[in-house]
C-alpha cells in the first residue's frame, strides 16, 4: 500500500536514523563505564575452618573468624551447639561485639541490641542478625551462606 | 630600557594579550550593595579561602600519604610524627575542611532567609547546593583515609545508609564501597575520589557559580526590591575586596591557633574484623543527621525505621534543592512559610547535635 502523504520528511528520517546511531555509540561506551565501575566481588559462598581449632570452646563463648571481609561470630550456646553469625549489625552494617556478661549481642555505633541467639531486642535494628548454617565434615568446620533450617 | 619602565612595560604587554584591564574595570565597576544583610556577603570568598588552604595543604599531604591498606594508617603516624612541621599541616587541613564546612552551611543558610536565590539566580543556587554536597563528601571521604577504627565505623554507616533507598540503593553502597563491604578497596577508591573526582567536579561548579554571581551581581534583599528603595554601593576593587581580606585575616589567624593547640589525634589502625568502639561519633556537621538515624525505631507500621529516615532525609534534600521552585511567590504568606522552615531546620541541626554529644 501506497500512502499518501510520507509520515516524516527525508531530513527527519536521516535526524534519526544520525540520532539512533549516536544514542547507540554513546550506550555502548557508557555500557563498559558503569560496569568497570561496579565491582565484581561477592560474599563467599562457604568458609571452611580447621574445627580442631574451636573444639575447645566453653558454653557461652563466642569467637570471631572472617567471612569474606566481614567478621563472622561462631557462638557455643549452653547446650553444647555452636552457632555461626554474619557480625555485622542489621541496621547499619557496624561490627557487633558479645557481651558475655550480659548475653547479648551489642553495636556500638546506634546502640542496637541482640539477645544470645541473635534476636533484635533493642535500639535502631529491625531484623535478626544473619545466621549461617554449619556443618562438621571430619576434621573441618564448613560455614554456608545459607541460613539454617 | 631603564629598570623603572619594566613593570608598566610588563602590565602592558600582558594586557595587550589577555586583556586584563577589562577584568579590572569590571571589577571597579561592579557595585556591592550596603545594605544590614551585606554581612554575609563575606561569606563566600571566606568558603574559597579555606578552599585554597585545603587545596594547598592536600598537595603538601598526597606527598607522603600511602593509601593502602597496610601503610594508610602508618603514613599519617609519619606524617604527624616524623615529617617536619607534618603535624600542623594534617591539622590546618582538618580545621579548615570543618571551618570551610561550617561557613559553607552559615552562606547557605543566609541565602536561604534572604531569598537570594529569587528569580534569577535559580542556578547559582542549585550549583551552590551540588557545591554543599561535594563538600560534605569530600569531608566523609577524607575521614576515611587515616583508617583507624573511629573512621572505619563511621565509613560502614556512612557507606551502608543508601542501601536503605529503594531500587538503586544497594547500587549504590556497593560503587561506594568498591565491594561488599569496607576493605582495603574502599580506601584506595575514597583516596581516588578525594583527591581526583571530587576536586575536577568542584571546580567545574565553582567556576559556573562563580561566573553567575559575576554575571548577575550582588543580589538585593526582597525588603530594598520591592520597595525600590535607593541602595549604597562600594565599588567591587578595591572597596570591598579589602574589606573581604581583614576577614581573611582574621579567619586564618583563628585557624593557625586553633590548629596548633589541637591537632587531630590518629587512633590505632582499623581492623575489619573489630568490633566497633563505643562512643563512635561522625564528623560534627553529619551529627544530626546521625542522630536523626538512631532515634528512629524498628518499625514502622510496615515500614523499616532506617528506610523511613533516610527517605526523609532525601526528602529534606530535595527540598533544600528545588527551593528557588518552591518559593515561587517569595513576598507572599507561602513565601514567609518558607523562611520559617529555614529558622526550623537551623533549630532541628543545632538541637538533633547536641542532643548527640549528650
Amino acid at each position: 500500500m501506497k500512502l499518501k502523504y510520507s509520515l516524516f520528511s527525508r531530513r527527519q528520517f536521516l535526524n534519526g536514523l544520525l540520532g539512533g546511531w549516536v544514542a547507540a555509540l554513546m550506550g555502548s561506551l557508557v555500557y563498559p563505564v558503569i560496569a568497570f565501575i561496579f565491582p565484581p566481588y561477592k560474599e563467599p559462598d562457604e568458609v571452611i575452618l580447621p574445627f580442631a581449632d574451636f573444639k575447645g570452646m566453653a558454653p557461652g563463648e563466642v569467637r570471631i573468624f572472617a567471612w569474606g571481609s566481614k567478621p563472622g561470630l561462631l557462638k557455643k550456646n549452653e547446650d553444647g551447639t555452636l552457632w555461626a553469625f554474619v557480625g555485622v549489625c542489621t541496621h547499619l552494617d557496624c561490627n557487633v561485639a558479645y557481651l558475655p556478661d550480659q548475653k547479648k549481642f551489642f553495636c556500638a555505633c546506634h546502640e542496637g541490641w541482640y539477645d544470645e541467639y541473635g534476636k533484635n531486642i533493642g535500639g535502631p535494628p529491625s531484623t535478626p542478625l544473619r545466621r549461617l548454617s554449619l556443618v562438621i565434615e571430619g576434621q573441618d568446620l564448613i560455614i554456608k551462606k545459607e541460613a539454617p533450617e | 630600557m631603564n629598570i623603572k619602565d619594566l613593570g608598566p612595560g610588563l602590565q602592558n604587554w600582558l594586557d595587550d594579550r589577555l586583556g586584563l584591564s577589562a577584568i579590572m574595570d569590571f571589577m571597579k565597576k561592579k557595585p556591592v550593595p550596603q545594605t544590614r544583610h551585606s554581612i554575609w556577603f563575606y561569606t563566600g570568598s571566606s568558603i574559597l579561602l579555606f578552599f585554597a588552604i585545603q587545596v594547598i595543604t592536600g598537595f603538601m599531604l598526597i606527598l607522603y600519604y600511602n593509601p593502602t591498606l597496610e601503610e594508610a594508617n602508618a603514613s599519617v603516624g609519619r606524617i604527624m610524627t616524623e615529617v617536619p612541621l607534618g603535624w600542623i599541616i594534617r591539622s590546618v587541613h582538618s580545621w579548615s575542611a570543618t571551618f570551610m564546612i561550617a561557613i559553607v552551611f552559615i552562606h547557605m543558610i543566609s541565602i536561604w532567609l534572604i531569598k537570594s536565590y529569587r528569580k534569577p539566580r535559580e542556578i547559582t543556587w542549585l550549583t551552590g547546593v551540588l557545591l554543599l554536597g561535594i563538600s560534605l563528601f569530600f569531608g566523609f571521604t577524607g575521614y576515611l583515609l587515616p583508617w583507624d577504627d573511629l573512621s572505619l565505623s563511621a565509613t560502614k554507616v556512612g557507606t551502608d545508609i543508601p542501601r536503605s533507598i529503594p531500587v538503586v540503593g544497594a547500587w549504590v553502597t556497593s560503587l561506594l564501597r568498591g565491594g561488599e563491604d569496607v576493605t582495603g578497596d574502599t580506601l584506595t577508591r575514597f583516596f581516588g575520589i578525594h583527591v581526583c573526582i571530587l576536586p575536577i567536579f568542584i571546580l567545574i561548579l565553582l567556576a559556573i557559580h562563580i561566573y553567575l554571581i559575576q554575571k548577575q551581581g550582588m543580589s538585593l534583599p526582597l525588603k530594598e526590591e520591592v520597595a525600590k528603595k535607593e541602595v549604597r554601593n562600594i565599588p567591587f576593587w578595591p572597596n570591598f575586596i579589602y574589606r573581604e581580606m581583614i576577614v581573611w585575616l582574621i579567619l586564618v589567624g583563628i585557624l593557625f591557633t586553633i590548629a596548633i593547640f589541637l591537632p587531630p589525634s590518629l587512633d590505632r589502625q582499623a581492623d575489619l574484623m573489630a568490633a566497633a568502639p563505643e562512643g563512635l561519633k561522625p564528623e560534627w556537621y553529619f551529627l544530626f543527621l546521625f542522630q536523626t538515624l538512631k532515634i528512629f525505631p524498628a518499625k514502622i507500621l510496615f515500614f523499616h525505621g532506617d528506610t523511613v529516615a533516610v527517605l526523609l532525609i532525601l526528602l529534606g534534600f530535595l527540598y533544600i534543592f528545588f527551593l528557588p521552585f518552591i518559593d515561587n511567590k517569595p513576598t507572599e504568606f507561602k513565601g514567609k512559610i518558607i523562611t520559617w522552615s529555614g529558622y526550623a531546620f537551623i533549630i532541628y541541626a543545632i538541637i538533633f547535635s547536641v542532643w548527640s554529644l549528650l
